[in-house]
């Protein structure tokens, strides 16, 4: 035999720490399945950069002095980092509720928040593999563009990308039903991701729908893309950051929450 | 000595508002092999996920070798082979038991080798790579007691551990728990089979309606009901009983 039987009186002692092995696990899992997890995203995003961008977008006016092709990329960046989240954590989590494998984890000497940390992770590193992909790929066809204000990226890119793990994640904690799964897809997040500005400037819109725009948290998390990337967006960069660090943190005690409280389990 | 387990005024309410245990006190010596019998709905799993930190616990203390049952230090006692396959579907098996093993604190290295030891153990290492849902309903319940196994419990808790199971891979099953009861493991079983029960057990507890009715050695349970075997004193006093 290998290890021994641990004694009753001594402290727990992890020779590696079991967040690692759990965000190891978490990565893992969506890499088995890179074809679905990382391939699909990439493409349907591509899909949208080919068709809106450069085909149609050869008979669209530009935004802002900004060609349309160009325009529409962080948009659709932040709105796949979020697609990408939200399918990470329900995927994950809900499964493993349904399958009741995530006894196996609450049964072991992991904390709550290591568990929702390692999930969140796992979210995080999926959605930035899918984001470089993206606009590593992306960028050709519509010309490339450059980093107007890297530190307005390099600060808002992980609160989106943040907000995007932790709305998986929650969702994965709420959904009762695959069926439940598709319908928060379908009824929340699409919708919020249309009516975000990821195609339009809100600025264009008659001012109540204007005004209403500001209340989707996707158009924050488009707004921060824009500014960083092409230096422009609907709003001030240091209101995009506050709004998208502010949702990351709202949603994150929220998440928190379900995990310290036990809410997963009966 | 510290007991193994110890559980005072344990009550659980699930949200629809079904009790399923209610005030229960329970203490289970350090090496024992305890059987907790009863019928479906008792609160058998019920109080055991809730010593697992599967289950909130609606009042009550429970301490696993003296510390709660919620600290890093119980749950790394316990190890849990629950009645339900619980498999890790995007996991081959041994890595499902690589990461319980991490989830338990072990490095890599030692928990590979303990991984491919009890795979060979339970005789599934020619199916190391495949996934839990590929095996035969009997290689799933090895699986999930090579899981339970793999960071070396005190405690281990085998909620209907042959639920389903063929008669050889039953005496096989009950050949190795005996063997790590005799190394100084405590057992805490749950299963139908009475007589198995009666044979393996140290002590007994009966449980219906999430209180215990009776419990004792075998011998002193016969004794004090005037049975046979414990299948009778299970049929007056839990079967009877449960008649309207």
């Amino acid at each position: 035999m290998t290890t021994a039987t641990p004694t009753v009186d001594a402290p727990f002692h992890a020779e590696r720490p079991a967040f690692w092995w759990l965000l190891e696990r978490e990565v893992m899992r969506f890499l088995i399945v890179w074809r679905y997890a990382l391939v699909g995203p990439v493409m349907s995003t591509l899909l949208f950069v080919i068709v809106f961008g450069t085909a149609l977008g050869r008979h669209v006016d530009g935004i802002n002095g900004i060609g349309y092709g160009q325009f529409i990329v962080p948009g659709l960046l932040a709105q796949s980092m979020v697609n990408v989240g939200f399918f990470n954590g329900t995927t994950s989590l809900f499964e493993a509720r349904r399958d009741r494998y995530i006894n196996d984890v609450f049964a072991s000497p992991l904390r709550w928040w290591e568990i929702n940390a390692a999930l969140v992770g796992g979210g995080i590193v999926r959605a930035t593999i899918v984001a470089v992909a993206t606009l590593t790929l992306a960028l050709p066809l519509i010309g490339g563009i450059g980093v107007a204000h890297p530190v307005v990226l390099i600060l808002g890119t992980p609160g989106v990308l943040l907000v995007a793990a932790q709305v998986g994640v929650i969702a994965g904690s709420l959904a009762q039903s695959l069926d439940h799964v598709n319908s928060m897809e379908s009824v929340i997040l699409l919708p919020l991701g249309f009516v975000g500005g990821v195609f339009y400037s809100v600025t264009d819109l008659p001012r109540f729908w204007a005004v209403l725009s500001h209340l989707d948290p996707v158009f924050w998390l488009v707004q921060v893309e824009r500014i960083g990337l092409l230096g422009r967006g609907d709003v001030g960069a240091g209101w995009a950051l506050l709004a998208v660090w502010g949702l990351a943190a709202l949603l994150s005690l929220w998440s928190a929450l379900i995990f310290a409280t036990g809410r997963l389990k009966p | 000595m510290t007991a193994a387990l110890s559980i005072c005024g344990l009550t659980k309410t699930y949200d629809g508002g079904f009790t399923a245990v209610a005030s229960l006190d329970l203490e289970i010596p350090d090496g024992a092999f305890f059987g907790l019998l009863g019928p479906n709905g008792a609160g058998k799993t019920t109080i055991i996920g809730s010593m697992c930190n599967i289950v909130r616990p609606t009042a009550g203390t429970l301490q696993v070798f003296g510390h709660d049952h919620r600290s890093r230090e119980a749950r790394h006692l316990i190890g849990l082979a629950e009645q339900e396959i619980n498999l890790d579907r995007f996991l081959s098996i041994r890595q499902i038991l690589i990461y319980h093993a991490g989830y338990h604190g072990l490095g890599r290295r030692f928990a590979r080798e303990r991984a491919d030891e009890l795979l060979a153990l339970f005789r599934l290492d020619h199916k190391a790579d495949a996934r839990g849902y590929e095996l035969s309903g009997g290689m799933q319940r090895r699986l999930v007691l090579a899981r339970a196994l793999m960071h070396r419990p005190r405690l281990l808790i085998l909620d209907e551990p042959t639920a389903g199971v063929d008669v050889e891979l039953r005496s096989e099953i009950w050949r190795l728990v005996k063997e790590l009861n005799a190394a100084g493991t405590t057992i805490l079983l749950t299963t139908h089979y009475l007589e198995e029960a009666e044979t393996l057990c140290d002590e007994i507890a009966l449980l219906r309606g999430g209180e215990i009715v009776a419990r004792g050695s075998s011998v002193s349970l016969r004794a004090r009901y005037g049975a046979r075997d414990i299948t009778e004193i299970y049929q007056r006093v839990i079967a009877a009983e449960s008649l309207p």
